[in-house]
Parts: structure tokens; sequence; C-alpha cells
């Protein structure tokens, strides 16, 4: 059984856990209208740090970013005894743009920028951690897909203890993205109202510690987790939350859903969110289950908020309360949801989590106090690489042959794209990580009986760039006041797992999508990764592998399909 | 107007990536979004941007844009009526 050892919370409303949950008790949130803030020309409403909080925050030798993680972590070990430098300690990095606000040559930390592996592995280093470390980058599911991953690699025995610690900041860049989506409220946002106007941003840092506990434990475990994708859309939820209901299925099957305390929800405020949510709830059966939906005190944190938002709906489950849905009022989704902005009584000891992201992601936690861990790790199938692909600028081979090509780089895609797939135009409009992930997908999947590629198969990529292209694009469409034109679709690429979602779609895989940022292409932490991860899905086949691309004409793609035998 | 509905199918074939279509291959009255160019969400929104960047229209709720962009001649009806640059 996984349990929590300890948790952090530094956000604008307090540095520790506790300090955070009387506040939001108190009824306070840490919203507040921004005005001209660092040359962003729209008004909007937001979370941040103050600069008294930013100073004391601050880690020598680190950026704010960096500062914010090292201190979430190092409070949360005060309240648990475990070795950190064992090599039996992982540490999960659940973020969504880390270090970008370093690209920006606007930003006073400009020049300090590591890529978010390279992050990870310097606040490793702080710790003394031997691990190699791992980044979840799964847009805004990252905070439960970087859980479900410590959960299944404590059970399968890989570590002992794993630092799960998820953390983003309000930048201009992710400001001037969301704006481009117009989905940002000027107002505070209103999460399942009526009058909701879209959703706030807010800067955190959410830390949990697993180990392994036993069915005495009084702690809270995990019972299980799963993801699923809409394979709907990359950048609008499915409107009845397909994915959502999946990955519920899965996890509540042979749960009693009457022990269920609280659904805390994503919650986003935007429409389509709160909407699709509402359906998912409705459609599982899970309609009296009260909602805890904390928007309204921290806004939307991104890569932190699958794990502070869970944090705090469990401290209150701990204190019998579900915490007021701050902001609502009336009732504006059409599926039937049990939501009130008052406390609620609630003894149960039961909490689910859903979450929803781009790049039509989707993940479900289930936790309880001295519960029945059912991730199973007894499985003894065994997982065999049946294809495997590797491209480079140079050259393509499949299964270990080459194949005769006549371009190269960029141009290179392009021709496989003509060969391969050809009839599929939204290729163009995919940024080169998509491009390369979803021929290199396809050029496999083309080798598949018809039987076997109707089969769904999940999906996880590696990789060390991120998103670094189009990063650097989006960031030219804000470098000038005067010039503001952010782009949806080039925002939309700063997220890597697009790529993922994107072979999610055009093969109607409704599986797990996820994608991990490592520091290097170290083939045991892919493999484990990989292996762990397909013995606890209820799918056969995984597309796996490392997808990386530095430039349009730089890129790896070495990719392959795991079947369990 | 000739000279707005090829400037502005210009603009969003730039802007949509449409790597394969000509202005002449979009018909000025053809839908843009499901069947005809089978243009979506995100790209609706990318319209917005040509909007407010080349003639300085700002299209706050993207519900308005249905009616709007239903075909190239009723953006470019749009924008001769608003445009502010």
């Amino acid at each position: 059984m996984i349990e929590i050892l300890a948790t952090n919370i530094v956000s604008p409303l307090g540095l520790t856990t506790e300090e955070n949950y009387r506040a939001v008790r108190a009824g306070r949130s840490a919203l507040e209208p921004l005005c001209d803030w660092r040359g962003i020309p729209n008004k909007f409403t937001a979370s941040i740090f103050n600069k008294e909080q930013v100073r004391a925050i601050k880690v020598e030798g680190f950026t704010h970013f960096e500062s914010s993680v090292i201190r979430s972590i190092q409070e949360a070990l005060l309240h648990c005894d475990i070795d950190v430098t064992s090599p039996r300690t992982a540490l999960i990095l659940s973020t969504t743009k880390a270090n970008v606000d370093a690209l920006d040559p606007k930003s006073e930390e400009y020049g300090e920028y590591l890529s978010p592996g390279a992050t990870a592995k310097k606040i490793a280093a702080h710790f003394g951690m031997v691990s190699e470390p791992i980044v979840v980058c799964n847009a805004c599911i990252s905070g439960v897909t970087a859980q479900i991953l410590a959960n299944r690699l404590l059970s399968a025995g890989t570590y002992d203890v794993a630092i799960v610690c998820g953390a983003d900041s309000v930048t201009p860049f992710v400001v001037s993205g969301f704006l481009s989506f117009k989905t940002l409220s000027p107002m505070e946002c209103k999460p399942f109202d009526i009058e909701r106007l879209g959703l706030n941003l807010g800067d955190g840092a959410a830390t949990i510690i697993f180990g392994k506990g036993n069915s005495a434990s009084n702690r809270w475990q995990i019972v299980d987790g799963q993801l699923s994708n809409d394979a709907y859309h990359t950048s609008t939820p499915s409107p009845v939350g397909e994915g959502t209901v999946e990955a519920l299925k899965r996890v509540l099957d042979r749960v009693d859903v009457e022990d269920i305390g609280v659904i805390c929800v994503h919650g986003t405020a935007t429409m389509f969110n709160d909407q699709m949510e509402s359906k998912a709830i409705e459609r599982s059966g899970l309609s009296d289950i009260p909602l805890s939906a904390l928007k309204g005190y921290y806004g939307h944190t991104l890569g932190a908020s699958g794990v502070l938002e869970t944090i705090l709906a469990m401290r209150a489950l701990d204190d019998g309360v579900v915490l007021p849905v701050r902001g609502f009022s009336e009732i504006g989704v059409s599926g039937r949801v049990n939501i009130s902005n008052q406390e609620v009584a609630c003894n149960k000891k039961s909490l689910l989590k859903i979450i929803s992201g781009f790049g039509s992601c989707n993940g479900v936690l289930l936790y309880a106090k001295g519960a029945q861990n059912r991730t199973s790790n007894s499985n003894t199938c065994e997982v065999v690489c049946t294809d495997s692909i590797h491209i480079t600028p140079e050259s393509v081979e499949v299964n270990g042959e080459s194949i005769a090509t006549t371009s190269t780089g960029a141009a290179l895609l392009k021709e496989l794209y003509k060969r391969y797939i050809g009839d599929y135009t939204k290729f163009y409009k995919m940024d080169a990580l998509s491009r390369l992930a979803i021929l290199a997908s396809s050029i496999l999947l083309q080798r598949e009986s018809e039987a076997d590629r109707s089969k769904t198969h999940d999906i996880i990529l590696f990789n060390n760039s991120s998103s670094i292209i189009a990063d650097l694009n989006h960031l030219k469409t804000i470098s000038d006041s005067d010039n503001f034109y952010p782009s949806p679709s080039i925002f939309l690429h700063t997220l890597p797992n697009i790529a993922t979602g994107e072979i999610a779609i055009h093969n109607s895989f409704k599986g797990e999508t996820s994608l991990y940022i490592l520091n290097e292409k170290c083939e045991e932490v892919m493999n484990t990764i990989a292996t762990v991860s397909l013995l606890a899905s209820s799918n056969e086949k995984l597309i796996t592998g490392w997808v990386d691309c530095c430039d349009d004409d730089t890129f790896d793609a070495e990719i392959k399909i795991l079947t369990k035998k | 107007m000739e000279d707005l509905t090829l400037t502005l199918k210009q603009q969003i074939i730039e802007a949509l990536n449409l790597e394969e279509i000509s202005p002449e291959d979009i018909d000025n009255d053809a839908p843009l979004f499901g069947d005809g160019l089978g243009l979506d969400s995100i790209d609706a929104l990318e319209i917005i941007v040509i909007l407010d960047r080349y003639y300085g229209i700002k299209l706050e709720n993207p519900a308005e844009g249905k009616s709007i962009f239903k075909s190239i001649n009723t953006i470019a009806d749009y924008i001769a009526k608003n445009r502010t640059k």
C-alpha cells in the first residue's frame, strides 16, 4: 500500500500545508486584479507571490521557480523520516513550464534557463539525491499523472519513497497564452457558476511524499489511479467527459461510491471544463457526492494544481469538512452536481480527484484511509517489444532496417508524411515535435495487423528539450507590447504532451497519454516507467520511447510498441 | 472588396498553416468550419488574432465569431464595417 508520509504547500496564502489550510478555512483568497503587469496589455486576475514572499522563498543560486520547489520539498521533509540520499528515493517533478521565465528576454532571470530535466537534476543535487529525477509534463493533469507514476513505481518496488512536487509560476509566457485562448477571467473566477467567465492563474508549489504503508496505517493511501484520453481535440475537452468517465469506470470498479466523501474537481471555471466535468460526474453516478473546487482561492496553479488541491481537500476531510466553493453562487452546468459555497460536514475518509487538460488527457485518483491498494504488481505477464523505429535528421530505421529517403531535416518529415500518411492535413498545423511523434507512431502502427491496430494503445513519450521550439516561437509573439499577438496554436504546442494527444486523436486511442522529461536519454528509466505503466493498464499495447526536437532540423525519435504477452 | 478577400485568404492560409491550399482553392461563400475547409475551434481563435493584428478589431468573446466566421465573404464584410486600421 502506498501512503502519504508528508505534505507541503507553498503559495501566496502560506508556506506550509497548515498555513494554507487555515487561510482557506478562514475564507481567504490570494486572487487579486492585476493591471499593466509585466508588459501584459490586458487586465486579469491572478494569485501571485508578492515581493516579500518572493524574497522569503528565494534560495541563493536558484531561480524563483526552483526556489519554490526547494522550499516546498524542504518543509515536507521536516514531517517525515526518510533517506533522501538513498538511490531508492525518487524525485518526480510535476510542471508545465518550469523555468520558462528565464527564456524571456524581459525577465529578471533571463539567461538562467535550464531545461526542465536539468532543473530537476539541479534540485535533486541540492538535496543530495542520487536517483535520476523524472519530470512529468502532462499539461494540467501533471500533478495527478505524477502521483499515479509514484504509486506504480513504489508498488512495483522500483523505489521505496517518492517525493512528488508540483510547481509552476505565473509568467507573461503563460498569461499571454491563456489570453490567446480567451479563457482568462478579468474577475475572480466562479467555478460551476452560471456567470463564470474563465479561469485565473496562480503561483504555487506543493509536495506529497509517498512511502510504503500497511493496512493498519491511519494515513491517506492511494487506492488506484488511471489516465484516459478523450481522443477528441487537443484544446477542447469531450463535451460529455468521455476520458474522465472512462478513467472513473476503471478506478471505481469494485468501489462502493457511498464511501467517497468528496470529489476534488478541476473546476477551472471555464465554460467547457466545468460543463464537461458535470456531465462526467452525472454519467458516472456520482452526482450526490459534494464537490471540492478550490480555484477561487488559488487560481489554476497548473503543474501544482493536481497536488495542491488534493492536499487541501484531504486536510479538510481530516477535520470532517468539505471546503466551500468560493466564487460559486448559481449553478451553470447541465450535469447534476452537489456543490455549495458553504462548508459541508463530512465524516467519510475517501477522496476522489478528477482532472483534465490540454492534449485531451484526463486523470482520476482515488485515495482512502486504511484502504486496500489495488495497483497490482503481481501481474505476471511479460512485456515484449513488437516493433521499433528510429528517425534522425539523416536516417530512418524500422526494426533495425534502414529505409531509403531522399531528404534530410525538416524536409525529411514532410517526405515521410507524404509517403506514409498523406491525407491528414492537420499534420501541417503541428509543430516539429508533434509531427515527429505522429510520423514515428504511424509508421509503426502500419506494421501491425488490422486487428492489433484497432486496439487502444497507451502512449508514453519521453524527451529532454520539452517544447523548446514552440516556447521560443511563443515568446517572439509577445516580445513587443505594441505588437502583442500571442497565437493560440503556438501556445498549445508549448505543452509537449500535445504530441501524445495528437497520436491519440489521430488513431482514436482512448488510453493513457503521458509525457515525461528526463535530463538525458536514460533507457533504464524509460523502460521501467513504460513497463510498470503497461502492467498497470487495462490495455495490451503501449507506444513508448524518446521523441525530442531541439530545432526544426535537429531531432531524434526512437520509439517502439510494447505488447503484453 | 476583392483585394480584401484575397489578402484575408492569404493571412488565413499563413496563420493556419494550410500548406496544401492556395487562395483560389477557397470559395468566398463556402463554409470555413465543419465541412468546407474543416477548420476548428483553435483556428477560430487564430482568426480572432488576424482580426486584431491586421484590422484592429477586438473580439473578446469567441462566441461572437460564430456568425462572422461563416465564410470568407462574411469575415470580409465584418472587417469592412468594423476595421480600425
